[in-house]
């Protein structure tokens, strides 16, 4: 028995280090966004099946993480390519150099919007992004007219607009490690906050304090942070019809029988608001490749090509099936062709 | 403190050079309190011994605790050597001394010389491994492995490599056995655990286990004071047949049965080994006072 | 004593009886209502589980009769045909009446993806079909199977479904033609992960789980075993063993992630083994099971009665024929209790396994210890982050899977416990 034992052991250890010497992958290793995740797995789940190479293994690290584990060298133990729910930072472009990560490539896929939802059963909201700034921030301007900031005080949606309904503001949504949260502080709470004029002023007197103003989340229990996990808000707005939640439009756009997308600034959350750019809460999403990788690892140049075939980012293809809001013609056109010829991102770009 | 022990040796012990210790013992005034001053009486000499021990102190807790003090005693040929005394006056303590079985006690420190053939058992070239199969020993709890009782008695010649085959090793089974008394009650169940069998089978299991690596001394800490008085008979007999072959230092509680078995009787207190001699005269005739406050039950 | 003394006794003792008795009653009937609590929680957990999971393990086919154009399938080329167009052709035909655009595009949503590689396959197999109509269940789309699984309810607004009045209508004649059913899901147990529900299994995520803990066992177990051995037979007690036992009882109350963590340094980038890899996450695991190994088999160790050492002892053994021949024999079974707690923990862990990669979207079956794979908890987390609806009985069947997973472990280590047990 201890005999058997050591020699399983043994072997396993022979196979185990044997082999890594080898050293060479035969699938494409992608790293990155929460938010793209989903859009990258189905072509990778369709570039597995209908093509001769093996599925790429997509890990959903976030987008900071991603851009980290990409940038950290060229070689087979570094991922191939990273999703990113916003565009690479110029820091970070900078970094993948000195490590040698020397030529990315970018491609833009679509957009994704972020919806502020409700359930059914209660009427739907309409809200502008100063109501959501009123409602959220965790500073606001004070409300008797002086230039000076309070802890928010306000309770119900009619104290922070009376023509929204009496009810006490509760919204649900994602904690400050997830990317749609950052997206959306950027775009509504931003977008809210600069409405008033003493805090537009601060944006070129104080850059830091302005963005503290706008970014900063009540704490108070007004804004309760659900976890990473869109389902879960979800369910709870589906149980709580009081409640708002704040997610990614393809989880709206599955449970369209549960939930309502409130208006933000006389726009609902539509796949077409979304596409035309009318809806304001929306934001790009993007890839990066490894040029130095395309033809070390087999198969990246084909998954480019399945990626961006109009059967995948087109406007009618299947990525848009998931929820992904397509890019229009002329610009996919401009990001198939940057990615046919694997032009590289220029620090200048950014 | 070393100087002050190497000192006081010559006063709590009998010398065994001095030639006359029962003499030099009796002129000294025993007294309960003062330890310093308690030395052995009676002989603790005997013609051609087995072992000797020479002042032997253990000491517990990495030397905190005193058990033994300065023990000097001899074990004859084939006699029968009964340690008795109070509870906790450090008996088990002296005979786990005999085969290094306080080796195994964290913090137990040893001192003092034991010979067993003229050869010091705690010199450092000594193992003690062979020495465990040379002096046995059977513990006051029968502990038989639990495996069959045939494997009780096969494992120790197995593993010292007395027995080359099966049917050597079966003989070697039988014969244990047969010596211990037992063959008769499990010979038809030798593959049974040994830890089914009634109490005072166990313990002979256990004697049969301990003489199956034919040892030369066994030791037996209180072997019958779990027993009932028919299974203690019957191991009383054994110890009287077993007498012939080994030398046997046996601690009881009883004194009518160290009066049985035993040929002499060494009587311990506080962890002082007051007095010594011929099992018949410690029992009628003893020189200690505190032997004799012992014996007739003053206290105990 | 006199009577009345005793009779006084006796008195002061039955007038105490009652309040005994009752605090006896008392005291048992706390006990059961701690006990039907942890019950009626665990009974809440499970029906909810099996109740959101039952139906995962069935799934919605459609038959189709496919007709294979020899102009279209050259059996030299098969893996240029288009099959999707095949399967597009044989949907037009059941469904003549279809003619609009966007009424085709709906048609064609009906039926899964996995359609186009499922006739494939068969073609592949079988090239002698080609020229013939054959008949064949293919999966339906996610929506379809939660419609037939009554999660998308008819009387809710046209707009508000996903799947529309048009739809269901094509759903409805297909039923009545006998062409769809619902049968059992063996694509669930065969299949790795996938972003389609209907072609989602937990095969890959199975896999994956068993290689990760067979390197998890097969290094922590005798490392573990090893380690308690020596530190609690062998070792000199000191200061440096001391410092040693109090930092393997601080490692167990390590937060796990912290594990994965030190695997990110030294597994991979150190020692360049493979990310996402079984090999790695066992490795990671291992550290993370070793000191709960550790502590139980010391205890076990500990709990050998002294008795059974002296007995090895006095016959001559030496430490080692002790420890092998008799300690160990008694410690086992609860050295092996210690590693099935350690194994379980390891079964459930997704945190450490995030830092070395193994939260990944992972299609194929891993079929070594290099390859890359998820784990069971890794799988049900990821679903349970997924939009599609149908991802939800997905994820409960997952859990249903995982504790068959963790219930067929606990029973080989009880039947190994049996096995090894012994009285003393
Ligand atoms: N392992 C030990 N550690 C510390 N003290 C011990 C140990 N074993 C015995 N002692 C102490 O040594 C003294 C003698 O004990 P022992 O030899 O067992 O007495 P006896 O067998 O005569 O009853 C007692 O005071 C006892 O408490
Ligand atoms: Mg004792």
């Amino acid at each position: 028995m201890k005999k058997v034992l050591l020699t399983v052991l043994a072997l396993v250890f022979i196979t185990g280090i044997g082999n890594v010497t080898a050293a060479s992958r035969d699938y494409i290793s992608i790293v990155g966004s929460s938010t793209v995740y989903p859009f990258a797995t189905v072509v990778a789940e369709k570039f597995g099946k209908s093509t001769s190479y093996k599925t790429p293994k997509i890990e959903s690290t976030g987008s900071g993480g991603g851009h980290k584990l990409f940038g950290a060298g060229v070689g087979v133990q570094h991922p191939d390519i990273t999703n990113s729910s916003r565009r690479i930072k110029k820091s970070e472009l900078e970094k993948n150099m000195q490590n040698g990560v020397k030529e990315v490539v970018e491609v833009k896929i679509g957009y994704d919007g972020i919806v502020i939802a409700n359930s059914k059963k209660a009427p739907i909201f309409k809200l502008t992004r100063k109501d959501v700034f009123m409602a959220l921030a965790a500073n606001v301007p004070n409300p008797d007219g002086s230039e000076t900031f309070v802890a928010n005080p306000y309770k119900t949606w009619k104290d922070v607009n009376p023509s929204l309904p009496n009810i006490a503001i509760e919204v649900l949504g994602p904690p400050p490690t997830s990317g749609t949260r950052d997206a959306f502080v950027e775009m509504a709470m931003e977008g809210g906050g600069k409405k008033f004029e003493m805090i537009s002023a601060l944006e070129k007197s104080d850059g830091k304090k302005y963005t503290e103003i706008c970014h900063t989340i009540r704490e108070d229990g007004a804004y309760i942070e659900a976890g990473e996990n869109d389902n879960l808000i979800v369910q709870k707005l589906d149980a709580n019809a009081n409640a708002l939640g704040i997610f990614g439009f393809s989880f709206l756009d599955q449970n369209t029988d549960k939930l309502q997308g409130s208006f933000v600034d006389d726009v609902q959350p539509t796949f077409d608001a979304i596409a035309d750019g009318s809806y304001p809460v929306s934001r790009p999403l993007f890839f990066y490749v490894k040029k130095a990788h395309v033809d070390q690892i087999p198969g990246i140049r084909e998954f480019l090509a399945e990626f961006t075939s109009e059967q995948a980012w087109g406007d009618e293809g299947y990525l848009t099936d998931k929820g992904l809001i397509p890019m229009p013609a002329a610009e996919r056109k401009k990001y198939k062709d940057a990615v046919k010829n694997l032009v590289p991102l220029k620090l200048s770009d950014l | 403190m070393q100087t002050e022990k190497n000192a006081s040796v010559s006063r709590t012990s009998v010398d065994a050079a001095s030639g006359n210790p029962a003499v030099a013992g009796k002129h000294r005034k025993p007294h309960l309190v003062d330890r310093e001053n308690r030395a052995t009486v009676g002989e603790i000499n005997v013609p051609n011994p087995k072992m000797q021990c020479r002042d032997v102190s253990v000491f517990y807790d990495y030397g905190e605790k005193e058990a033994i003090r300065k023990v000097s005693l001899d074990i004859g040929q084939n006699e029968v050597i009964a340690m008795i005394g109070p509870s906790g006056c450090g008996k088990s303590t002296f005979i786990r001394c005999l085969n290094r079985m306080n080796d195994t006690i964290d913090g137990c420190v040893v001192k003092g010389r034991i010979t067993l053939d003229e050869i010091n058992i705690y010199d450092k070239s000594i193992d003690v491994v062979p020495l465990r199969a040379q002096v046995g020993m059977v513990f006051q709890k029968p502990n038989p492995f639990p495996k069959s009782i045939y494997d009780n008695i096969a494992y120790g010649p197995k593993i010292h490599g007395l027995v080359q085959n099966k049917s050597e090793t079966d003989d070697l089974v039988e014969s244990s056995l047969k010596r211990a008394g037992l063959w008769n009650e499990v010979k038809d169940r030798l593959d049974q655990p040994g830890t089914s069998l009634s109490g005072g089978q166990q313990q002979r299991l256990c004697i049969a286990r301990t003489i199956a690596v034919d040892p030369e001394v066994i030791l037996m800490d209180e072997p019958c004071s779990a027993l009932d008085p028919i299974a203690t008979a019957i191991i009383e007999d054994l110890i009287d047949e077993l007498r012939q072959e080994y030398s046997i230092a046996i601690v009881t509680h009883s004194m009518q049965q160290a009066s049985r078995v035993s040929q002499r009787t060494a009587f311990f207190h506080l962890g002082d080994l007051i007095e010594v001699g011929p099992t018949e005269q410690i029992f009628l005739n003893p020189l200690h006072q505190l032997t004799h406050d012992y014996i007739t039950g003053r206290f105990g | 004593m006199s009577k009345r003394d005793t009779s006084r006794t006796m008195n002061i003792v039955r007038k105490g009886m009652g309040r005994r008795y009752r605090a006896e009653k008392r005291f048992k009937r706390i006990g059961l209502v701690a006990i039907i609590f942890s019950l009626s929680c665990l009974a809440t957990l499970f029906i909810s589980i099996i109740g959101n999971g039952h139906t995962a393990f069935l799934q919605t086919v459609v038959k189709m009769d496919i007709y294979l154009d020899p102009a279209e399938f050259d059996p030299e080329s098969l893996n240029r045909a288009d099959y999707q167009g095949t399967i597009k052709k044989a949907l037009r035909t059941m469904f003549p009446q279809v003619t609009s655009r966007g009424d085709k595009k709906k048609l064609y949503a009906m039926i899964s993806t996995g359609a186009t590689f499922q006739l494939m396959d068969v073609i592949k197999q079988t090239p002698d079909l080609i020229g013939t109509t054959i008949s064949l269940w293919v999966p339906a789309d996610d929506d379809v199977d939660m419609f037939m699984k009554g999660y998308i309810r008819r009387d809710v607004e046209e707009t508000d479904r996903r799947l529309n009045d048009l739809q269901i209508s094509w759903i409805d004649a297909l039923a009545h033609d006998g062409r769809i059913k619902k049968r059992f899901n063996t694509t669930f147990f065969t299949s790795g992960d996938s972003r389609e529900p209907e072609l989602a299994g937990i095969w890959g995520a199975t896999c994956g789980s068993f290689y990760t803990l067979l390197i998890t066992l097969l290094l922590s177990f005798p490392v573990g075993v090893a380690a308690a051995v020596y530190l609690e037979e062998f070792a000199p007690k000191n200061r440096f063993t001391d410092l040693i036992e109090v930092n393997i009882n601080n490692l167990a109350a390590v937060p796990s992630i912290v594990f994965g963590l030190l695997g990110l340094a030294v597994f991979l980038n150190l020692f360049g083994l493979p990310r996402s890899s079984p090999l790695v996450g066992g490795l990671v695991l291992t550290l993370m099971t070793l000191p709960t190994i550790i502590i139980a088999s010391r205890a076990a160790l500990k709990s050998v009665p002294p008795s059974v050492r002296e007995a090895a002892l006095s016959v001559g053994a030496s430490k080692t024929q002790m420890v092998s021949h008799h300690v160990l024999p008694l410690a086992l079974p609860g050295m092996l209790t210690g590693t099935i707690i350690g194994m379980a923990q390891a079964l459930g862990e997704t945190a450490p396994l995030l830092m070395i990669g193994m939260v990944a979207f992972i299609v194929d079956i891993p079929g070594g210890l290099q390859d890359p794979s998820t784990v069971l908890p890794v799988q049900i987390f990821l679903w349970a982050d997924s939009p599609e609806r149908a991802f939800l009985e997905k994820t409960s069947a997952a859990i249903m899977v995982l504790l068959a997973f963790l219930v067929t472990m606990n029973a080989v280590a009880v039947f190994l416990r049996k096995k090894f047990e012994r009285r003393w």
